[in-house]
Parts: structure tokens; sequence; C-alpha cells
């Protein structure tokens, strides 16, 4: 019994890194109408920035956190700038094949600008065990899920009080009608993009803190597919959740079945779910009219 | 200036190419590709060696993702089933090279349906994806049923021998590559002027108004990813022997990109295209390198640390660029040069 509930506990963590992760595909296919492959090497790349700022002034994580997040805002708004906004009104095929390349790109030059060995981020704090019943969790664990809960928090409020908010869900519903009601879709765009690096950074962060940063962080984003599939592509709630519950089954069938199926576990749950629900736990369905 | 081209009959219409000289220059094309082995040496016969191979897989791809219009993110995943099934086989249990060949081909001709159906209602990005989690799954078979292919030791495989005549050397190694190519792009081109080929367009361009002329979607599409798969599988039989050692690392995702970036390079949707995009694809490295070590010693010196990464810039800027600046890609600016050489000094 404790050993599932340990199990379950740090799978919620994992899971949590995942969430967040995926709420940022769901944030981008929901204003934009595209997968954006790049999302887990934007983590990295964020959790690097990290790193180094943590290398350069130790003991301060404040300080650490609020580069990481400026980074993360930077990041997001060139990448929408530089590459994505000249291929607006092009085929979703190659916008999504631009995304691609994108993730190429940045994964090399993670190796290129850092190097290929992993390294602990030290922000001095984090580490400390904290005791929930029986279970030894660390704090940056505990931090992650609350993280989490806020950020859903916070994109419920967004989607359903803020102005960007509503004006996001209007240029999801028709790009169109939203333009002639005197929507920017390029600055929706990038707002989405934006917000979208920035909880993929504070991911990536977790994710350093309770890992290590390492060139294959970018894994992070493959691993956030299956939640966002499981979640519904269009539904930036429904992915935090999926992250949840992807993480937990990940490692559930690490410590029952056998570890080395943790690795695939989100990749069958992806091909299970697009046979049986292709839009996902809360996704909408799509209604082809010809 | 050429005028009054006139097509009565639908053979005409189909025909490879209606048109003496480019055949006269195939033929030349081909002449000078099976006396290269001869005349080139070992450094630059391999380059000839890899963008044939590469253009046979890319070929295979192109059957799936230029022709029908699937978008296919697992590509590494045949690839890598068609090595292991010559691999095995032939190495470990020594049977003859025929039946590699045939198992390389069919075994992931087979899988493929696996992939197929449950693909056939998923469109767009949403196969992309399943075919994304379907090479992960794949490469995680493959290391954990170490008892027949021995894990992540991986398998040697040495040259093949059949007809009588070994492929030990590299010149009898590039002209069953060249031999391999030209079947496989004779293959391509003549599927695509046959009734499954213009189904498989109509599938790709709108497969509702396909529906309704009665193509038979499911079907078409399954073919699709079967003729793929099998002649992807026969290119990674070949690279694992160009190899000489097939592990999961030698067929790292990467080369999924790679196959996307080669279509898209080239033009996608075009059999042209394939050869130059793999021609452009296998040269990029090189002629990054070469314009590298123009710029001075350190600049080169970064190449030799960091040769893999540049290499994955390179696609992937090659990538970005060719869709925001050329999305026609070779192809279109090949078209274009030889209608201002036609036209000259007219511009239309």
């Amino acid at each position: 019994m404790q050993y599932l509930l340990d199990q379950v506990i740090s799978g919620i963590a994992v899971g949590a890194i995942y969430g967040l992760v995926a709420m940022g595909f769901a944030l981008i296919y929901k204003a934009t109408g595209l997968v954006n492959f790049a999302q887990g090497e934007m983590s990295m790349i964020t959790a690097y920035i990290a790193w180094s700022i943590a290398g350069t002034v130790s003991g301060n994580p404040w300080l650490v956190v609020g580069g990481a997040l400026a980074a993360s805002v930077v990041l997001g708004l060139a990448i929408e700038r530089v590459v994505m906004r000249p291929m607006l009104g092009e085929p979703v095929f190659a916008t999504v094949m631009v995304t691609i390349g994108l993730a190429v790109v940045l994964r090399s030059a993670t190796l290129l600008i850092w190097d290929a060995y992993p390294h602990a981020l030290d922000i001095g704090a984090g580490r400390e065990i904290v005791h929930i019943g029986d279970t030894g969790v660390r704090s940056a664990q505990l931090a992650v899920m609350a993280t989490l809960l806020l950020a859903l928090g916070a994109f419920w409020a967004f989607f359903r009080y803020s102005r960007i908010g509503k004006a996001m869900r209007a240029v999801a519903a028709d790009e169109r009608a939203a333009k002639l009601m005197g929507i920017s879709a390029a600055r929706i765009h990038a707002v989405a993009w934006t917000a979208s690096s920035v909880i993929a950074g504070i991911a990536g962060v977790f994710s350093a803190l309770l890992y290590d940063v390492s060139p294959n962080m970018f894994h992070v984003g493959l691993k956030s597919f299956p939640a966002t599939i499981l979640g519904g592509l269009d539904s930036v709630l429904g992915s935090g959740f999926g992250g949840v519950i992807i993480g937990v089954a990940e490692n559930l069938a690490a410590g029952y079945l056998a570890p080395s199926v943790k690795e695939i576990t989100g990749f069958i749950v992806i091909i299970a779910m697009l046979m049986i629900r292709p839009f996902g736990l809360f996704g909408e369905r799509e209604i082809e009219r010809v | 200036m050429r005028s009054g081209h006139f097509k009565e009959r639908t053979e005409q219409l189909i025909v490879l190419s209606d048109s003496a000289p480019v055949w006269a220059w195939s033929a030349v094309l081909v002449v000078a590709l099976a006396a290269a082995p001869y005349l080139l040496n070992a450094y630059l016969l391999s380059f000839v060696v890899l963008i044939l191979i590469t253009a046979t897989g890319a070929l295979g791809l192109h059957l799936l993702t230029g022709r029908t219009g699937l978008i296919s993110l697992g590509h590494v995943g045949f690839l890598l089933l068609g090595a292991y099934a010559y691999a095995v086989p032939v190495a470990k249990y020594g049977l003859s090279p025929f039946v590699g060949f045939a198992l390389a081909g069919t075994a992931p001709a087979l899988v493929s349906v696996l992939v197929g159906i449950p693909s056939l209602r998923l469109k767009g990005l949403y196969l992309a994806i399943t075919t994304l989690a379907f090479s992960f799954i794949i490469a995680h078979l493959v290391l954990q049923m170490s008892w027949l292919t021995n894990g992540a030791r991986g398998i040697q495989v040495p040259r093949p021998e059949m007809f009588g005549i070994s492929f030990d050397s590299d010149i009898r190694f590039a002209q069953l590559c060249l031999f391999v190519a030209t079947i496989t792009l004779f293959g391509v081109l003549n599927i695509e002027r046959s009734r499954v080929g213009r189904a498989l367009m109509a599938v790709r361009d709108n497969d509702i108004a396909a529906r309704t002329m009665g193509i038979n979607l499911q079907a078409y599409k399954l073919r699709a990813f079967m003729t793929s798969a099998f002649v992807s599988g026969i290119a990674g039989a070949l690279f694992g022997i160009y190899l000489s050692f097939v592990t999961v690392e030698g067929f790292p995702f990467l080369m999924s990109i790679e196959a996307l970036a080669i279509l898209i390079v080239g033009g996608l949707g075009s059999t042209l295209g394939v050869v130059f995009g793999s021609i452009f694809i296998v040269l990029l490295p090189e002629v990054g390198r070469t314009a590298l070590s123009l710029l001075g010693e350190n600049a080169a010196k970064l190449f030799s640390t960091g040769a893999n990464e540049l290499r994955s810039v390179l696609y992937g800027v090659a990538i970005i660029l060719f869709l925001r600046f050329e999305p026609r890609g070779l192809v279109g600016l090949w078209g274009d040069r030889k209608r201002l050489w036609v036209n000259w000094p007219l511009r239309f």
C-alpha cells in the first residue's frame, strides 16, 4: 500500500511537469491550430538559461526564477515573431514542419552553446524532504503540483474573464469572424506563444530541479504529447489533467510491470486514445461538413 | 520556341516522358551513374552510395506523404524494421540474402498494416503523432527482444552475395544500390501514372471528393502505407549493410525528420524532387563543413567537435528556409531555370 502511494505521489509530481508542458501544447493549438513540436526544446532552453543564471548568482532562488521567466517570455516572443509569423496563412502542414525544423535547431543549438553532460540545477531550495504521513516528498515536487493547480486556475480565469482570453477563444472558434470583430489574430498568436513558452519554461525549471539539466530534457515534450492527446488537443485545462494521469500511469507501469515499460506507456496511451476518442477526454469533437 | 504540344490519346497523357531530350539525358545519367563506381575514389563513392540509399528510403516516404498526403513522423520505424528483418535472418541464422531482402520488405509492410488500420480514422496531425508514437514503440521492442535482436549490442551485417556475385567490394555494393534505387524510382513513377497513383493523389487533394468518385479510402490508404513501408524497409536493409552494423542508435529519430526534410527541400509531391532533395540533404553537411573551413581554423574545429549538432542545425534551417521562401522546393527552382532556358529572351 505504501509502495502504491509512493508511486502515485511521485507520478503526480512528474505528471504535473507533463501537464504544464501539455498545457503549452494545447494553448498553441487552440490559438493557432497547429501542434508545436518544439515545446520540449523551448522548456529545455529555459532550464539551461536558469542553470546558467544559477551558476553566476548562487543562492538566490528568486533571481533564478525571475531570470528564467524573463528568458522564456523573450524566447516565446522571438520565435513567434521571427519564425512563425511569416508562416501565417500557409498550410498547416508547412507550419507544423517549421516547428519541427525549429525543434531540431533548438536541440542542437543547446548542445553547441552548453555541453552534453547532465548538471544539477542548484538554486538553494527544492531539495528538502517533506513528510506527508509516511511518504517523503521533495519540496520541489510539492511546488510543481501547486504550480500546476495554480496554472489550471489561472488559465480557467484567463479564458473566462480576461479580454485577451476571450479574444483567444474567439480566434480559436473562428479566426475570420474574430478578425472582422477587430481582434488582431497575430497579436493573439503572440500571446499564445509567449504564455506557452512561459509555462513550458516553468515546467523545464522544475524538471531540472527534480532531475538534472541535460540535453535529453527535450524528451519532456515527447512525453507530454500523450497528455495533450488524452486531455484533448484543444483543451488547455484537460491537457493539464491529462499530464497527471499520464505521469501516474507511467509510474504504475514502471512499478508493477517492468521499469522499461515506463518509456513507452505514454505512446501506448496515445494510440489507444486516438483509436477510441481522437478528440480526447475534454476536447471538442471535430465535425466535418462537405 | 516550342509550340503545338497536342495530346490526343490517354497513353500520351500518362507516358513517363514524351520528350526525347528527357529520355536522352536520363540515359546519359544512367550511364554516368553506372560508370561512377569505376571513376570515383572511395570517399566520393561513399556519397554516391549514401545518396542512392537515401533516395530509396525517401521514395518510400514520398509515396505516403508526398503522394497520399499522410504525414508520417515515424518513418525511421520502418527503416529500423527493414534493417533488422535483413540482419537477423542473414547475419544471425545464416539464411540467404534473398530471404533477407524479401523479409526486409514484407516485415515492415505487414507491421504497417498494424499501424495503418488504426490510422485510417485519423487525419493530419493526429496521424503524424500516431506514427511518431509507433516509431518509439518499435525501437523499444527491438531493444527489449534481445533474444532475437541482441538488444543494444546490435548485429554485425556482412555484405551480401547474390547471383554468384559477391557485393563485398565498394564498387559492387554501389552497383547493387544503384540497381535498387533505379528499380524503386521506376516503380514509383509507374505507380504514379497508374489508376492506383491517381487514386492516391485524389485522396491527398480532397478525400471527400475522392470518396464520392468511388475510391475506397481505406483500401488505398492501406496500400500506400504498405508500399511505403516495403520500399523503406528495403532501404533500411541497404543502410544496415552500408553501416555494416545494425543497432537502434544507428537509426535515430532524426532520420524521420531528415526524410521529411528531403521531401520538403525537393518539393513535396514531386518524384524528381525526392532525388534532388536526397542529393541536397546528403551533401549539405559536407558543403557546410567546406564553407566553415573557408571561414578559418576555429570554425573548422567547431565542426569537428560538434559535427552531429551542426548537421542537425543545417537540416532544421534548410527546412525552415525552404518552407518560408521556396515552398515548391528545388523542383520549383529547376522548373524556373528550365523555362528561362526555353523561353529566353522572352519572359513567358
